[in-house]
């Protein structure tokens, strides 16, 4: 049967990128379709209980500065925030919000239910319809056909999902979810590169059996910070702290004498795990000469006992996780709740993707998420973002939103996706992005939210806002620039006083928050009348203004190299002057422009002067 | 604490334009915004376009250097398109060199092998053949490079960079991993370690810029081996060119054991001429070492030439062994014994086509000019200069014992500096080297 209804997008999955997909494609006037296997579980959390975090706060703040829900519902459901990086530099400083579960999902559920344009079914998708090389649909499992111009995948762990505790192992999307068998199997038919890659979670403790007067208290900070532009501390619920214990000898040597028995060193698993999120029988392998690894001891939520101890995710048959929890300080008579285990599952070579996320083999069908080779919610929900705007767009016949590296994390992700591919479950990281002097959460709404507003993604109520912000920094910065500190002036003693700066001439105030001695707090208790989120604001960009200016002469050369096309059908075999090594990268890779060669690791400048030759040839045999 | 002003966009580039002492005048090119700045640093006068004028050359601390001619071409109205500039000096290669230098001094970057001309298509100014030309210039220019800045950077120079590059990604490890995994009992900044690595570093890239500008200034001249079967008349050749009865010369196959160098200079060009071991298979081992040592002379050379014997033309060496070669040009010898002999054939013991043959070889050498380990090395010098810069930026800010994220990208900066030496470092090369230092994540 066909359903009634036909839509211009339809996305397949309600995990995070599945939801930011769906409000995106919706928000810009889309009549948008959210099918997903159980509507329960729109929003959940497969794992740590947790958003943000340093790279990934990043992520946040620009799904929120694209009216995104993924900080709004971190802000509803956070029960303990930090700030990561408190003390070093505002570019690397992260917020993160330990959750809760069940508040989180519903403040998911409950935007998507609130959201004009989008309707949601509960039905698990078996099968594409594709004509030619178009999607025009999907079907469910109960043959239930729904039409729509547009189709964004995203159905995370979920296809061939196959789940491994100890020796046992059976299929699952994840603990409690059934696995898309057919779905995978219907997709591994289709001109996609599909590979294997696995994670996974520790076992859940009741908190009724554990020993906290033995472990380190870990509050939330103070002032506590938020998550998104709109929010305030008002819209977060009652604060809880985390506690932080230790495995030690005994533990590791409990796992040592179990390896044989865990299927990742039996060889059974045969996906790829992340190196920086190993399994705690990993680290008892490749870090032998440590005896102590720390483990934050989570709560899943305000309404329930249960725990994540963050630290020991693992795939070691179950009586090994008892033997070697109980044996942690403060965990000694605890009980397991759930089991940990590792799962495996399909992704999409995201090389096969276009910047927008569409696939290129298939027109209309976009992938988002951890089918993608990513991991982490923050990484699924940039990509369910912009793959949902993006498929919306094609279907109004409006060009692709691509950002760049220089603009936002998002840019980097993507870029580092589709030139690079990946090999490993891909995690941001900040290292990962070149300028992140510029990409800042502080100034996400600034590099983001008028372009947000002209793809027609923000709405009123976040510009608004945004254009007062605006306003008020622009009327804060000329009155630094503006206002002179004159030598033996109150000011002067006043700043004096707070920093123990002295002027020895005629200095503006912007000149002296500039220098590295003096912080924003120290020109607050001068000044008295200003808004503190806004002068922390100026302080940052007079403070980067240098590094970033001299940024701005890479990027302005990169873009350049970025209008330089790589033909599709170089035969880099047969250019003369390459190494044979780079040949081989660049054959792999196939950079579409010389921008994105010239991130290839190895890449020379000689070898990019080759290759800007073979473009221009190319160009003038062609035209 | 704010980084240098911001470079110029299209920045200026300045090599050594024609083969240094072919003809007895060697050019300077300058292309780039800033050409016409420099040329009246040096000069101290101002020029018209496309009018010769003769100036004198005068280094940075005003020494007077050389005289000569100096050309301007204005914006799109030159060989780059680019304002250009160009010193015609009296070919002497040390002159040019301090022309070039000075240059540097005032600004401009040493160019890259086949950078004018990349710069000339880039802004419109060839056709289709001259480009595929160009290509084909650039991609044996690059070879050349790769291999000269490999000689330049022979044994222990090259060793301590790799030195000091791993020093620079331990502390980079260091610095990020304190950023990206905060929660890991890592802290960078708090034990001094960061300063005492910067001051250490710096102390390193200071004696070894030190020994490398050195380097720069002993550049010998062009290396040009002589290769072939035995017999074919090498040690002949090597002691027509030079002069001199250098080698010795019998009629006897095999003669030559040992590798022979003589330094001369062929049309104003340095030029260190080698002899070596017949070529052949053979089961003597004096001879044996001696083939073994002729084919490292080969890989060495700028230039190869393979000579042949006229009268015995299906005499040959075995191909696989030039091809580590740089450059090979097949040279026909014994001219005088073949009734009709084609042009370009030498004969050794009548002198006929000696003249054309040298300069065929300072043609080949020119080509290469801006390729050789003589550039290539004065290329490391600079990244190494940029890279103390850089180094001693964050050491300004590692002081304060603050901004890790700020000292992290000046030693990203120095870190991508040393990378033009010895290749570049990724940010996965970077992360992976933090998963396998520090037991990382939850
Ligand atoms: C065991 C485990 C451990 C993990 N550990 C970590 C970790 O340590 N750190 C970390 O950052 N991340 C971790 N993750 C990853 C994190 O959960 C994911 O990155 C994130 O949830 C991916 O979001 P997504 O939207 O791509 O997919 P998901 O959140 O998996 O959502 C997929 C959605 O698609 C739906 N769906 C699936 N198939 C179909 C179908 N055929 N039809 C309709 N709907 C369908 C599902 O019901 C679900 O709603 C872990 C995940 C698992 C399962
Ligand atoms: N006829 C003629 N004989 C030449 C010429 N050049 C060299 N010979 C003779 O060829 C013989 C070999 O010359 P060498 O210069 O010793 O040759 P080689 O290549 O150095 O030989 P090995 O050192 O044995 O490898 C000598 O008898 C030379 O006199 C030439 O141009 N014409
Ligand atoms: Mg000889």
């Amino acid at each position: 049967m066909q359903h009634p209804n036909s839509y211009d997008v339809i996305v397949i999955g309600g995990g995070h990128a599945g939801t930011e997909a769906a409000l995106a494609a919706a928000r810009t006037g889309a009549q948008t379709l959210l099918l997903t296997q159980n509507v329960e579980t729109i929003g959940q959390m497969s794992c740590n209980p947790a958003i943000g975090g340093i790279g990934k706060s990043h992520l946040v703040r620009e799904i929120d500065a694209l009216d995104g829900i993924m900080a709004k519902a971190a802000d509803a459901a956070g029960i303990q925030f930090r700030v990561l990086n408190a003390r070093k530099g505002p570019a690397v400083r992260a917020t993160r919000a330990q959750t809760d579960r069940a508040l989180y999902r519903q403040a998911i559920r409950h935007a998507v239910e609130s959201q004009p344009g989008l309707d949601v079914f509960q039905q698990s998708v078996v099968d594409l319809i594709v004509v030619g090389e178009r999607v025009r649909g999907v079907r469910t499992q109960m043959g239930l056909d729904f039409i729509g111009s547009a189709v964004v995948l995203t159905t995370g762990t979920f296809l061939g999902g196959k789940i491994h505790i100890g020796e046992a192992n059976h299929a699952g999307g994840r603990a409690g979810d059934a696995p898309s068998i057919a779905l995978a199997e219907r997709l591994r038919a289709l001109p996609f590169r599909v590979g294997r890659l696995k994670t996974g979670t520790p076992p859940r403790i009741d908190g009724r059996s554990v020993d906290f007067n033995v472990m380190e208290e870990q509050p939330g900070d103070e002032p506590r910070p938020v998550m998104s532009f709109l929010s305030t501390q008002a819209d977060q619920p009652r604060q809880v702290s985390c506690y932080i214990t230790h495995t030690n000898e005994r533990t590791h040597e409990i796992i040592a004498g179990a390896l044989d028995r865990s299927p990742l060193f039996s060889g059974t698993i045969e996906g790829t795990g992340p190196r920086y999120c190993p399994s705690i029988e990993d680290k008892v392998v490749r870090f032998a000469d440590k005896t102590s690894h720390q483990i934050f001891v989570e709560p899943e939520g305000l309404g329930t006992h249960e725990l994540y101890p963050n630290g020991i995710s693992t795939s070691l048959p179950f009586d090994v996780q008892i033997a070697y929890v109980r044996s942690i300080r403060g965990f000694e008579q605890a009980h397991i709740t759930r089991p940990g285990y590792a799962i495996e599952y399909d992704f999409f070579d995201p090389r096969d993707l276009q910047y927008s996320l569409e696939t290129r083999a298939i027109e209309g069908l976009f992938f988002a998420g951890q089918i993608n080779g990513t991991t982490g919610y923050e990484e699924a929900a940039a990509q369910g973002l912009l793959a949902g705007l993006n498929a919306a767009r094609s279907v109004a016949g409006k060009p692709a939103w691509c950002p760049r590296r220089d603009e936002a994390y998002i840019g980097v992700l993507i870029d580092d996706l589709i030139n690079l591919g990946t090999n490993e479950p891909y995690r941001m990281f900040t290292s990962r992005a070149e300028y992140r002097l510029r990409l800042r959460e502080d100034n996400a709404d600034q590099r983001l939210t008028p372009l947000g507003r002209d793809l027609g993604l923000v709405g009123d109520k976040r510009w608004q806002a945004f254009e007062q912000k605006t306003r008020g920094l622009a009327e804060l910065s000329e009155r630094l620039d503006k206002t002179l500190v004159r030598p033996g002036s109150d000011l002067a003693q006043t700043l004096f006083a707070a920093s123990g700066q002295s002027v020895s001439k005629e200095t503006s105030l912007a000149a002296f928050l500039k220098r590295p001695e003096v912080r924003p707090e120290d020109l607050q208790l001068a000044l008295g009348d200003v808004d503190v989120g806004l002068l922390l604001q100026a302080t940052i960009e007079l403070k980067y203004e240098g590094y970033i200016a001299r940024q701005a002469d890479e990027i302005e050369r990169i873009r350049k190299h970025e209008k330089i096309r790589l033909p599709d059908d170089i035969d880099y075999r047969s250019v003369e002057g390459l190494s044979n090594e780079l040949r081989e990268k660049l054959e792999h890779h196939r950079p579409d422009t010389l921008a994105r060669a010239a991130r290839i690791p190895g890449m020379t400048p000689a070898a990019l002067s080759l290759l800007l030759v073979q473009s221009k040839r190319r160009a003038q045999l062609g035209g | 604490m704010s980084p240098d002003k911001p470079k110029l966009l299209d920045d200026t580039i300045v090599a050594v334009a024609t083969a240094a002492g072919v003809g007895g005048v060697g050019v300077v090119r300058l292309s780039g915004s800033d050409a016409r700045r420099i040329a009246v640093e040096i000069t101290g006068r101002r020029f018209e376009a496309r009018k010769a004028t003769l100036a004198e050359f005068r280094d940075a601390q005003g020494e007077l250097i050389d005289s000569g001619l100096v050309l301007c071409f204005d914006d799109g109205a030159s060989y780059t398109g680019e304002e250009t500039v160009e010193f015609q000096g009296h070919g002497s290669p040390v002159a040019l060199q301090m022309i070039v230098d000075t240059c540097l001094a005032f600004g401009a970057r040493l160019a890259r092998p086949g950078e004018f001309t990349e710069r000339s298509f880039s802004n419109g100014r060839m056709d289709l053949a001259q480009a595929e030309a160009v290509a084909d210039l650039i991609s044996s220019g690059s070879a050349a490079a790769v291999k000269g800045a490999a000689r330049s950077l022979s044994g222990v120079f090259s060793d301590r960079v790799r030195d000091l590059g791993d020093v620079l990604l331990r502390l980079r490890v260091y610095l990020e991993a304190d950023i990206d995994f905060p929660d890991e009992e890592v802290d960078a900044l708090a034990d001094g370690e960061v300063e005492r690595t910067l001051r250490e570093m710096l102390e390193r890239l200071g004696v070894l810029l030190g020994e490398a500008q050195s380097g720069v200034r002993l550049a010998q001249g062009a290396s040009v081996a002589i290769v072939g079967a035995p017999n074919a008349g090498k040690s002949s050749l090597l002691n027509a060119l030079s002069g001199e009865q250098a080698a010795i010369v019998t009629d006897i196959p095999g003669t030559t054991r040992d590798v022979l160098k003589v330094d001369l200079v062929l049309n104003g060009l340095p030029v260190r001429l080698v002899d070596t071991a017949g070529l052949r298979e053979t089961t003597d081992p004096v001879e044996q070492e001696g083939v073994r040592r002729a084919l490292a002379q080969l890989t060495d050379a700028d230039l190869v030439i393979y000579l042949r014997d006229a009268s015995a033309p299906l005499l040959q060496i075995p191909p696989a062994w030039l091809a580590d070669a740089l450059q090979v040009m097949e040279v026909w010898n014994k001219a005088d014994l073949v009734d009709e002999p084609d042009a370009g054939m030498v004969s050794v013991r009548t002198g006929a086509g000696l003249g054309a043959l040298t300069a065929r070889i300072t043609e080949a050498l020119g080509h290469k000019a801006d390729a050789s380990a003589f550039t290539a090395r004065q290329r490391h010098v600079q990244s190494l200069r940029a890279c103390v810069a850089a180094l001693e930026a964050a050491l300004g800010i590692a002081v304060l014992r603050q901004h890790s994220e700020l000292i992290a990208e000046e030693v990203r900066l120095a870190h991508r500096h040393l990378g033009e030496i010895v290749g570049e470092v990724t940010s996965d090369d970077l992360l992976g080297e933090i998963f396998s230092t520090f037991c990382i994540g939850k």
